[in-house]
């Protein structure tokens, strides 16, 4: 009789607990998305990654945001009250900060209620970023801009610790709400770093209770939030109680008016994130066939089937799924380490640029759907010129043959293995085959280094690489971005990871990137272009386009280069998904 | 001295006849001794030496012109399994040599030193074999850097603790064995009293290990390549499986058949040929 009571209360407890867990389940709004690669961590100064931007934005803010619902790109103020003040001579930025807004709530603050922001933190925020004693992977955004920071910091970087006290002259919390830049030359490009993620508010309680742990305790002011992280293949976010009122956008450009369904309601939209972490394809792949998650772009070896005549296939269609395709604003390279004299041989990289062939690789990896690069700055940024052809762009054994016998290794005699490292997907292992053979056609040979992703951006930083394969994705709307790639003072572990440093170029991009936008500035960007194109500093690839599919039940997404923080917009239809889910 | 006795046949004379009058045993050693064969003839180059070729379309299905049709690149899938036999017999033979250099001379010395030697020896053994073995593969690969080379070492370090065990026990018991007693009245030296005598009277479990490590490692090959941390630049079965998980998709399934089937072969015949060698040389089945 005992025993058959304590089996009844048993079943009985696992139905209700079942069945709380089920009603939970459907009211509840869960966005599903995926990472296909790791995340190094939360820390905003070293979000120099994609994968890692995209999750600090979820918790983290900056002053400035990109219109969720405007094309072009417009920037907007986000924590800022308003767009900043600008004094006549272009020089001073005077921000009004937003009242109100609190840090997530954390043991790190008195009582574990998270505290108000104030212009002060803006302040020291940017001061970690500068901080030589943090290898910030940021600094390259602000290195030389404003008045007195450079200064600060190497002044800093030889003390045994830094003074965050110390004023610095162009970096002023005027009063509580009131935060002021001053620049040390006119900057237009400034602005835009305002908006990325290595700029983001954090608070000085929360890094000095942490630490070195500091990296996986995020606290920030966005609209989710996540206690810790544990580099476990699922990251789950939860809405921030505390996040400010905050709402959808009322306004779209013409070609995005269908996503103001949700228009004037309060943000986020949804009540939980989960991002699986999976780093191949045919698994990601799968799950989103399974509706298991919510956005994910197309494997190679899956676009035959998935997409025919550029149109989604019956049978996602069947599924409700939606197909977008947009152009990137990115460009796919094959980077060497100027760092090692071998590369500074001209000729050496032009021959093998000669005899790379970049069709097929179109081809191979991409489906023909990407536009060849002749150099660095993608079409639609100005600065590209349409018409011009990189003369050393392959396929061309011929001239790789002769160029590479100029170089001093004729048939690639004399000429030791080079390594070439990758990050350790299937797809990248392909990828640094295809570039093995290429090379061995002319006789080069390559040795292939396989990394995991964060262990591979790290050598980068370290300069501990000799060629390596990336692609780099715009962060603002301008040329700049991507010929800073090769500036000089931005040397690894700034974003110039090709430590490429000629006193010419930087000289003239320094000119170039100073001035207003204007006819004269973009002749200047074309010349800097081609100038990068005929050194061959890189081997540029492609400029990809984006193909997304997307879950019928997903409301508001659009394909974003800049928006980071685009969850907050995003909605699930739980009626449609279980509608639809049928069919899957 | 002359001397009517007839000499019995040596202990590896008699177990090869006994595979060789079996006849799955026999095609089982012959299997193995074809993939050896082509294993040598192509690293002197006789064969595959063109792997690298381009032969066929993308992709292209299996035909007469492509017998095992061809991969991304337009290579023979045929050509590249032939020239993965190379790849997988050498790392066979290393990662065997490894493990049957560590796990015998660590088990006789601690199997015929016993006390603080045997000691340390056995806590040794027993830490590397509580943590996971796939763990410390990974570890071992990440800590020697990508590569042919920590492929090799890491399965050879990981799988030598099994034979280990086995040896010490075995030199344990033969060291009060008679012929021991005998060699140390006439004063042989340790090192005399263990290579001389001890070893070829336990050398039977090397090969069978040898025969065990060897099929494991060809196995474990393909689970480092599905996590990334295998052979690079060169094909090799786990790396054509591992490009196979994407290729499916798009419905290519003969890279994967292929490098399947190549391996299945030699991990049955090794298997089979292990059976009949224990068969064979344990004393204990002599006559049966």
């Amino acid at each position: 009789m005992k025993m058959r009571n304590i089996f009844l209360l048993v079943i009985s407890s696992i139905m209700l607990v079942s069945g709380c867990a089920k009603k939970r389940d459907a009211n509840e709004r869960v966005l599903n998305l995926v990472s296909p690669a790791e995340i190094k961590g939360f820390d905003p100064i070293q979000a120099d990654d994609l994968y890692s931007g995209r999750e600090i934005s979820k918790i983290y803010e900056g002053l400035l945001q990109y219109h969720w619902l405007k094309i072009p790109y417009e920037l907007i103020p986000n924590l800022a009250e308003a767009m900043p003040e600008v004094s006549k001579d272009g020089l001073t930025y005077t921000f009004k900060i937003l009242k109100g807004v609190k840090f997530q709530d954390d043991a790190a603050f008195p009582g574990g209620k998270g505290r108000e922001i104030e212009a002060s933190d803006f302040v020291y925020s940017v001061k970690r970023l500068a901080d030589a004693k943090t290898v910030s992977t940021g600094w390259w955004v602000l290195d030389g801009k404003i008045k007195g920071l450079n200064e600060w910091r190497d002044r800093n970087a030889k003390l045994p610790t830094t003074n965050y006290d110390e004023d610095v002259v162009g970096l002023k919390a005027v009063d509580k709400y009131t935060l002021q830049f001053t620049l040390a030359k006119i900057n237009p490009q400034f602005i835009y770093s305002l908006a990325m993620p290595f700029t983001y508010v954090v608070a000085k309680e929360v890094v000095a209770k942490y630490g070195k742990e500091f990296i996986n305790h995020p606290v920030g002011t966005g609209p989710y939030s996540l206690p810790s992280f544990d580099q476990s293949k699922q990251i789950t976010y939860t809405k921030n109680p505390t996040f400010r009122e905050k709402f959808y956008p009322k306004e779209a450009s013409p070609q995005l008016q269908h996503l103001l369904g949700d228009a004037g309601k309060k943000l986020p939209l949804v009540d939980k994130i989960v991002v699986h972490i999976i780093k191949e394809d045919q698994p990601r792949w799968l799950k989103f066939n399974k509706g298991e998650v919510d956005i994910t772009g197309i494997p190679k070896d899956n676009f035959a089937t998935a997409i025919k005549d550029n149109k989604l296939s019956e049978e996602l269609v069947k599924k409700g799924i939606v197909l977008e395709i947009t152009p990137g604003l990115d460009v796919t390279y094959t980077a060497f380490n100027m760092e090692n004299k071998l590369f500074h041989n001209k000729k050496l990289r032009q021959a093998m640029y000669a005899a790379f062939d970049n069709k097929k690789d179109n081809a191979l990896f991409y489906n023909n759907t990407a536009f060849p690069a002749q150099s660095v700055i993608p079409p639609g940024v100005s600065g590209n010129d349409p018409k011009y052809i990189n003369p050393f762009k392959g396929p061309n054994l011929d001239l790789a043959k002769k160029l590479l016998a100029e170089a001093g290794y004729p048939g690639g005699v004399g000429l030791p293995e080079l390594k070439y490292d990758i990050p350790d997907s299937t797809t990248s292992r392909q990828g640094g085959e295809f570039f093995q053979k290429q090379m061995d056609q002319i006789g080069v040979k390559i040795k292939i280094v396989t990394s995991p992703w964060p262990e591979f951006q790290a050598k980068v930083k370290k300069k501990a690489v000799e060629i390596y394969g990336l692609a780099w994705m715009a962060d603002y709307p301008d040329a700049e971005n991507f010929l800073q790639l090769f500036y000089g003072p931005n040397k690894s572990p700034g974003a110039n990871g090709s430590n490429y440093d000629n006193p010419e170029f930087n000289k003239q991009f320094e000119d170039a990137v100073s001035m207003q936008d204007s006819p004269a500035r973009t002749a200047k960007y074309e010349k800097l272009n081609k100038f990068l194109a005929e050194e061959v500093v890189s081997l540029f690839g492609l400029h990809r386009q984006s193909y997304t599919l997307e879950q019928g039940w997903l409301k508001n997404y659009h394909n974003s280069d800049f928006s980071h923080d685009y969850v907050q917009y995003l909605n699930i239809d739980n009626a449609k998904k279980a509608e639809l889910l049928k069919n899957f | 001295m002359q001397s009517n006795v007839k000499q019995s046949p040596s202990l590896f004379k008699s177990a090869l006849s006994r595979i060789v009058s079996d006849k799955l045993s026999l095609i089982a050693l012959i299997v193995v001794g074809i993939y050896f064969f082509v294993a040598f003839l192509v690293s002197i180059g006789v064969l595959a030496a063109d792997w690298g070729k381009e032969v066929a379309a993308s992709y292209a299905e299996p035909s007469s012109l492509v017998w095992f049709g061809a991969d991304i690149f337009g290579r023979s899938v045929f050509v590249k399994v032939i020239k993965a036999t190379e790849t997988a017999v050498m790392l066979g033979i290393v990662v065997s040599m490894i493990s049957m250099f560590i796990g015998a001379g660590l088990g006789m010395l601690a199997g015929f030193f016993g006390g603080l030697v045997d000691e340390i020896i056995v806590w040794f053994y027993t830490t590397v074999s509580s943590i996971p073995g796939i763990m410390l593969l990974v570890a071992i690969a990440f800590i020697l850097g990508k590569g042919t080379t920590s492929v090799f070492l890491s399965l050879g370090l990981t799988s030598w603790v099994g034979l280990c065990r086995i040896i010490r026990a075995e030199v344990m018991k033969h060291k009060d064995r008679e012929y021991v007693q005998a060699a140390n009245a006439l004063g042989a030296s340790n090192s005399r009293k263990l290579l001389k005598h001890i070893l070829p009277n336990v050398s039977h479990l090397l090969i069978i290990n040898f025969t065990q490590t060897f099929d494991s490692a060809i196995k474990a090959e393909v689970i480092l390549s599905f996590l990334g941390l295998s052979v690079v630049g060169r094909p090799s079965w786990g790396g054509m499986i591992d490009d196979a998980k994407l290729e499916l998709g798009r419905g290519v399934w003969w890279q994967l058949g292929a490098a399947t089937m190549a391996m299945f072969f030699i991990v049955l015949a090794f298997n089979v040929l292990g059976d009949a060698l224990r068969d064979a040389l344990d004393p204990k089945l002599k006559g049966k």
